[in-house]
């Protein structure tokens, strides 16, 4: 896991999949994604009750915990958003 | 799991034109259950707001059975499941008093938003403690 965090492709091709996987999303595959694109609303469509899922998926296999919305609007504008988040939480943590 | 029971009564108003009780009204009696639920373990709505937040419905489900007509006296059966997500899931189920027959069995989702209607993506606090007390309760065989 360390070495897909430390690479920040991998890491969002590990997200996508991730996303797919975690909302069941059928005719959707990573290669549809893109990094920057929003993940709500005109990007990939997603709705606040996805997000809750995924903050439970990204808890479960990253032990970050992302708390509110406010917290959830940073980490989910875009995969590559959301991969940035990740890794700073896991610097944060080796600090610690 | 420990369902809660209510009572209630078939009322004239909740009929229709054919006599029987009308869709839209189970989701009511499911509103009696739930309260009955939440009032036990001070999650009422107001006091919800006491802890800052509310928890609005964003998923109903019905299934219905057997229709009810008006004056049958009615159970309203209703369980809480704790979802993996930051959410509470109701059961519910309508049964006639007289014989236990299944009329309807439905299920609701809420999810909960700060009262500045922020969404709460992880329960902590006084209300993590007393939706705890509620699901341990509602599991009790």
């Amino acid at each position: 896991m360390e070495e897909i965090i430390n690479s920040n492709g991998k890491l969002c091709e590990f997200l996508k999949k991730m996303i797919i996987d975690t909302l069941r999303l059928e005719d959707i595959t990573p290669g549809d994604i893109e990094n920057e694109a929003s993940l709500f609303k005109d990007g990939l469509g997603l709705d606040s009750i996805d997000a809750l899922e995924l903050v439970v998926a990204i808890e479960k296999i990253f032990n970050i915990i992302i708390e509110d919305e406010d917290v959830g609007k940073k980490a989910f504008a875009s995969v590559n958003a959301l991969a940035v988040f990740i890794q700073d939480g896991y610097q944060r943590a080796l600090k610690n | 799991m420990k369902w809660l029971e209510t009572d209630d009564v078939v009322r004239f108003n909740e009929v229709d034109e054919w006599g029987i009780a009308w869709h839209g009204h189970y989701m009511a009696w499911f509103e009696v259950g739930r309260m009955a639920l939440l009032r036990r373990f001070d999650l009422l709505p107001r006091q919800m707001v006491e802890l800052g937040v509310i928890a609005p419905v964003i998923r109903l489900k019905c299934d219905f059975k057997h229709p009810a007509v008006c004056g049958d006296s009615i159970i309203v059966r209703t369980t809480v499941i704790k979802p993996e997500i930051a959410a509470l899931t109701f059961k519910f189920e309508v049964l006639l008093k007289e014989n236990q027959r299944l009329l309807a069995q439905g299920e609701t989702t809420q999810v909960f938003l700060t009262t500045s209607k922020k969404m709460i993506y992880r329960i902590s606090g006084e209300l993590a403690k007393r939706i705890d007390t509620l699901i341990r309760y509602c599991q009790k065989e």
